[in-house]
This record gives C-alpha cells, structure tokens and sequence, in this order.
C-alpha cells in the first residue's frame, strides 16, 4: 500500500523530485520489514521464551529426569 | 528502582524468593567487614594506591542498601512460592497471589481491585549465562536475561511482554566494566536511548552520571550521583534534571542492625517525602520496618520455620489516606 502510493506519486511529481521519492520509500520499505519482523519476534518470544528456558535446561549437566518436571518432590 | 530518572521501560521486580537469614544480606555483604587489627592502640592508615582503585558498584545499584532496608516488597492478601530445583542451575517455580491489587485514580480515593494469578517461571542460573522467565495466567512474560559476552562486557534484556497490543516493554543494557569505572548503554523500546557512566575517585567515593533521551516525547534529561560508603555506612547523593533529588544514608550499627534513612525531592510536583528505616537480620528471622512522611508505617518480616521454608507477613498502614493492607505468605524452596 506504501509503495503504490509513492508510485502515483512519482507520476505525478516530475523527475526532480524522482530520487527522494525513491528514497523515501526504500526506507518506508525498510521501516515496514522491521515492523514486521519486531512483530513476529514478539510473538516467537512470548511464546517460546519459556519452552526455550526449560530446554536448556534440561540438557545442562547433571541432566535431569522428566519426571521432575511435573512432580512436587 | 536504582535510578530516579524517569524512563519508559521500567524493568520487573526481581523474582521473589526470600534468601536463606543464615546468609547475611544487605548492608553485610556490600561492606567489607572491619577487619583492620588494632595492634599498637591506634589505627593503622593504609596507604591509597591511586592507580589501583577499587571497581565501583553498577550504577543502577548505588542506592542499593537504603533500597533493600527502606522498600521491601509489601503486598496485600495472599502470596505462596513454592521453587523447586532439577539441578545446580535449573529451577522452576510456581506462585500463587490472591489479593488486591491498587489501580491508580484520579481522585484521591483508593481503588482496590480484588485479583488472583498462578504464575509459572523458569531460572537457568549459568554462571555466563542467566534467562529468568516467569508467566502470568493472563498472558503476561516477565523475561530476564544476562549473558556475559567477554569478560568485561555484559549485555542484559528485560521484557514484558503483554497480550495487549502496544504494551509490551523491553529493554538492553549493555554493560562495560573496566577496572575502576563501569559504563553502560541502554536501548528501550518507545525508542528511549541511555547511558550511565560510575568512577571511582578514591577507595571510599564513587561518581556517576547518566543521560537519557525519549524519542517519542522529545524529552532528555541528565543526572548525576555520588555514593561514599565506609565499613559502617553508606551515603548517596542524585540529583536529575528532571527535577529529582534524592539522598539516603544508610548506617551500620552492629552485624544485625542497620538504620536508613531517605530524602526525596521532585521539584515538578513540589512532592517532598522523607523515610526512616529499620533492618534487623536475625538468625531465624529478617525483619524490616519503616515510616514515612507521608504518614505510612510499614513493616516487612521473614521468618525461617524450617529448612527452606518462610514465612512473610507483611504490613503497611497508611493513616492519612485510611489505606490498611496486611498479607501474610509462604515461600517454599531456596
């Protein structure tokens, strides 16, 4: 949607003002990827913080058993 | 907590696990013990070695022992831990909260909402390597992390993360520590960006400074701060531009009892607070009270039934708001 309107732009403005405009929606292009890729580690995160903790440690030494993760003892 | 410097992501409370009383906390530990020998009647001076001055504290942590005698954490109802450990460095931890929870108003009236959560965490205590996560029953991830990259150089994550959108928080520090001074940038969402810089000018006085700039608001401040602790006390001193003053000075009494006490000035809202604290390390028990200014008498007690086992009671009265919270507790496991 960002990029289609700096095309209508581009038509529009005249090769002046053609170099800014492509400027500027490279780095719209670059703020919308980040935006995005910001999004999708948060929900990685929110739901694989946890699960990663727990893996790590398991695997530490001594290593222990399944068992205890879920017993009281 | 640490700086009085507004800024935008304020980091989670640390895990509450109330530590083991044999084990001295708080001013006994941050202090080395006296133990210069008084052999010929009078002290022997020791000589400054000037190039070789001691690494100061983080700077985050330069009010650290009026902190930990003057704001225990007080809550009201219900609170029980339970931590259970797999091995040396991995550890779960189930807490039960039922109680109420104040929500901010306008008004001066007090609004309590009645709340009840299960929270799950997971500590993987490395000695390189430190990921604390904890997570709410309503979706809420408390995470920590702290890895040492090199030796000097340390970086530190936090993050709230909510369901919600737009209300989550993180925050990284990364964290230079040289032989006699510690620096340290921070990078939060919101975009806020700040630094922090502590030296040691000789082996009892620290200085500080840090600045900070909010991006969102166009707002940026600057503060300073200085502590100066000998074996039996502790004084510290911050002054922000944001119009904050805070000073606090802790005294060492004897190996059981430490006295603080705390002046807090904030110039925007002409709000002046004064506390005076208590901190009795027992054997059995850890006991911490305090009274305020504003009226507040507060106490915090932790008493060790048995070998892993305590007991918390808390309390805080409030006589000029009429705000009375009692919570009692249980904490199970190291």
């Amino acid at each position: 949607m960002a990029s289609k309107a700096s095309l209508k732009g581009k038509g529009k403005a005249g090769k002046g003002s053609k170099a800014s405009e492509e400027g500027s929606s490279a780095a719209k292009c670059v703020k919308e990827w980040s935006t995005w890729a910001m999004k999708k580690a948060k929900v990685i995160t929110h739901y694989g913080f946890i699960p990663l903790i727990i893996v790590i440690g398991m695997n530490s030494e001594p290593k222990p058993q399944l068992y205890q993760l879920l017993s009281p003892v | 907590m640490g700086s009085s410097v507004s800024h935008a992501g304020a980091p989670p409370p640390t895990p509450a696990a109330a530590p083991p009383t044999p084990i001295p906390v708080g001013l006994a530990t941050a202090l080395p013990p006296n133990t210069e020998v008084q052999g010929d009647g009078k002290g022997v001076s020791e000589k400054v070695d000037w190039l070789n001055l001691p690494c100061p504290v983080p700077f985050e942590e330069i009010q650290r022992e009026a902190l930990m005698s003057l704001k225990p954490e007080l809550f009201e109802g219900l609170r029980f831990d339970f931590t259970k450990g797999l091995n040396q460095t991995f550890a779960l931890s189930h807490s039960v909260f039922m109680g109420s929870m104040e929500v901010p108003s306008q008004s001066s009236d007090i609004i309590k909402v009645p709340t009840a959560h299960y929270e799950f965490g997971a500590n993987f205590l490395d000695p390189k390597l430190m990921l604390i996560g904890r997570i709410l029953t309503d979706g809420r991830l408390n995470a920590r992390v702290k890895c040492d990259l090199t030796d000097n150089l340390t970086l530190k994550i936090n993050a709230q993360l909510t369901n919600e959108p737009h209300f989550s928080q993180g925050m990284f520090n990364f964290d230079y520590k040289g032989q006699d001074f510690r620096s340290q940038i921070q990078i939060g969402n919101n975009a806020f960006y700040g630094a922090n810089y502590i030296q040691s000018v000789s082996p009892h006085l620290y200085l500080g400074s840090e600045v900070f700039w909010l991006g969102h608001q166009r707002k940026s401040g600057i503060g300073f701060a200085a502590r100066y602790n000998t074996d039996k006390m502790v004084t510290t001193g911050q002054i922000a531009s944001t119009g904050i003053v805070a000073l606090s000075y802790v005294q060492k009494v004897s190996e059981k009892v430490s006295l603080a006490s705390e002046f807090m000035y904030n110039h925007m809202t002409r709000d002046v607070t004064s506390s005076f604290g208590y901190d009795y390390i027992l054997r059995q028990c850890r006991l911490r009270g305090k009274l305020d200014s504003n009226g507040v008498v507060a106490a915090f007690l932790e008493e060790r039934l048995n070998m892993g086992v305590n007991l918390l009671i808390s309390a805080e009265i409030d006589h000029s708001k009429k705000d009375y919270k009692f919570g009692f507790g249980m904490t199970v496991g190291e």
